[in-house]
């Protein structure tokens, strides 16, 4: 088994061999990573298909021909058509532009809450990480409580207290999201610190700060990059949750969670599947386009991953 | 070794006692107090207000807080966790006659995707970078970012509308006792919530045995002339699984409070429910101590982990 791969392995440097010899393979002057994740076919799929939903849910007012909220008691319950993609729903109102619609607010929400726990957590985390001391305790046990609930119920009983709104849902997902992009920025600090060229720095008296953020933060943007995306991935699947179960984004904005909340009448749920398939669908297909990208970066960013 | 487990100790007790402060805190929050409570505003109206305050004072409500937070430490401790807001049942009643059912639903999801993902995720180390790997590799990746709810909503409608095999909810029909009885009512969420959960274990998995396939013990192995499946099963195996079991070990009380989705989805009276419920209620009392439950589990099950692969595994003690 091992000797097919090496004589594989040989055709292959062969073949570059006499590619170079010819004059054949250019200089590449992409980035070494980008061009590794565009080697990955699954991570292209993953951009694609998140590139394609969010601009679709960005242009929505040119494509749709109907407004998300637009009653028409006339039109209710219909299967789908030429006139209306996906059907419409119990009030009448197209299905296809909720959708469209309810993916700005659900999108919104999950890379809201993704960049802001991250700017929070990584401007935290590094600093503590990089002094250590008192500050660098207090915040790691703050952030071993927060990773100690279940995330869901720490939000529900953050919902109940603060009320259930848009903005303090993405204010609840951040206020439970940093601590665990603290504990990762923190962890890739601890072992940057160590290194010579800090050494050289702290040398010439640069000051902490400057270290800090200027000199080790962009070499630990690699790992950040790859917990947006998935904690991204993590924020859309709750707030979808919590919507469908009625505690998320208030129903009156259509999210795709809230349009899947009509899903909870068992009637729907057997007669009308074009309400309430197309949004799951969305969800499935945007989760899976962020894991497929994170899966992607990790892999282009840290060889060391790849098993 | 004791030193270990004293300093693992150590840290556990302030955590609690951060945690409980907390919830204490967010149980202060609540507008009124148990006077307003036990008097409803008509007869309250009729009540001259000194008298209240008199209660209050006999009550010990004006004392100061962190007076009162100890008070209830005391009472917590003692098994007494408060009354429901909406039922004015005893909270610890509602828990212990909920936490079986939800006990019941994850032991048998993490038992479902615990078999399921080491089983795909060993053939996956095995045929690594084969297609089977691959695919499997992706169906992992769907399984996670199916959302819990989706999946159930179509497992319902396919297999309890459509074709009439499970039933759509509950955990038991009336009068039906035994284990055996309730066993279909089971199946559904155990699939939904135990796939979820395989795609991790398999990921986890596979990692793990690709590590354990590359140590040295395994090349020793092959070279004696063991025949590959020994190699593979009963020397690779082995070590792979022992991260694999304290992943697992960290799920379980992570699942008693993360069952919400699918315990109302299928209708599962166990605690997530409960806890859904009462936040619908807006029942603080009983939100806050199924929260304190929940991670008081999660931070005893995570001490009682480490104290396991300490034992296991030497190395981990001098950290």
């Amino acid at each position: 088994m091992n000797n097919s791969k090496i004589s594989k392995l040989d055709k292959k440097m062969d073949k570059i061999k006499e590619k170079e010899e010819k004059g054949l393979l250019k200089e590449k002057k992409v980035n070494r990573t980008l061009r590794k994740f565009f080697n990955n076919k699954l991570a292209v799929i993953g951009l694609f298909i998140l590139l394609t939903i969010t601009f679709a849910s960005i242009f929505a007012p040119i494509i749709c021909r109907y407004s998300p909220g637009k009653i028409n008691l006339t039109e209710a319950l219909e299967p789908p058509s030429r006139d209306h993609i996906f059907g419409t729903d119990k009030l009448g109102r197209d299905v296809f532009s909720r959708v469209l619609y309810g993916g700005r607010i659900s999108i919104l929400v999950g890379f809201g809450s993704g960049i802001g726990s991250a700017l929070i957590g990584v401007s935290i985390g590094s600093y503590a990480g990089y002094k250590g001391g008192l500050l660098d305790k207090i915040f790691l046990r703050i952030s071993e409580v927060l990773i100690a609930f279940p995330q869901i119920v720490l939000v529900l009983l953050l919902v109940t207290i603060l009320g259930q709104s848009l903005w303090n849902l993405l204010f609840i997902f951040i206020l439970t999201g940093w601590a665990s992009m603290y504990r990762m920025a923190r962890a890739r600090m601890l072992s940057l610190r160590e290194e010579e060229y800090i050494q050289a720095l702290k040398a010439f008296g640069v000051s902490d700060f400057v270290i800090c953020y200027k000199h080790m933060l962009p070499n630990a943007i690699g790992p950040v990059v790859i917990n947006i995306t998935l904690s991204t991935a993590m924020f859309i699947l709750e707030e979808t949750s919590l919507s469908f179960l009625g505690l998320g984004v208030p129903l009156n904005l259509p999210t795709w969670g809230n349009i899947l909340y009509a899903a909870q009448n068992l009637s729907i749920l057997r007669n009308n599947w074009w309400i309430w398939l197309p949004p799951g669908i969305m969800i499935s297909l945007f989760v899976l386009g962020l894991n497929f990208v994170g899966d992607g970066l990790r892999d282009s960013f840290d060889p060391s991953y790849q098993g | 070794m004791y030193a270990y487990i004293i300093r693992r100790i150590l840290i556990l007790i302030p955590m609690l006692l951060v945690i409980t402060f907390l919830i204490y805190l967010g149980i202060e929050l609540m507008p009124g107090d148990a006077v307003s409570f036990m008097i409803g505003p008509e007869s309250a109206a009729n009540i001259p207000i000194e008298r209240l305050d008199e209660l209050r004072e006999s009550l010990g409500l004006n004392d100061p807080f962190i007076i009162r937070y100890f008070r209830w430490l005391g009472g917590i401790l003692k098994g007494n966790f408060g009354y429901s807001l909406s039922s004015g049942v005893p909270i610890s009643q509602i828990v212990f006659s909920r936490l079986p059912a939800t006990i019941e639903l994850a032991i048998s999801a993490l038992l479902f995707s615990t078999f399921l993902g080491s089983i795909l995720g060993i053939i996956g180390a095995l045929k690594k970078g084969s297609i089977l790997d691959n695919v499997l590799t992706v169906a992992g990746m769907i399984g996670l970012s199916l959302p819990q709810f989706f999946f159930g909503l179509v497992a319902i409608v396919i297999f309890s509308l459509n074709l009439g095999w499970l039933p759509a909810g509950g955990r038991t029909m009336p009068g039906y006792e035994i284990f055996l009885d309730r066993l279909p009512h089971l199946i559904l969420p155990t699939i939904v919530l135990g796939s979820s959960l395989t795609g991790g274990v398999m990921r986890y998995a596979r990692n793990s045995m690709l590590e354990s396939l590359n140590k040295d013990f395994i090349k020793t192995a092959r070279s004696k002339g063991l025949p590959e499946w020994r190699v593979n099963f009963i020397h690779g195996f082995r070590v792979a699984m022992t991260p694999v079991v304290v992943l697992v070990g960290f799920r379980l009380p992570m699942l008693v409070g993360g069952t919400v989705v699918i315990e109302e989805i299928f209708q599962w009276p166990g605690m997530g429910r409960e806890f859904l419920s009462a936040v619908r209620g807006q029942d603080l009392p009983l939100i806050m101590m199924i929260a304190l439950f929940t991670v008081s589990a999660v931070l005893i099950a995570s001490f009682l982990i480490d104290i396991l692969t300490a034992l296991i595994d030497p190395r981990v003690r001098l950290e």
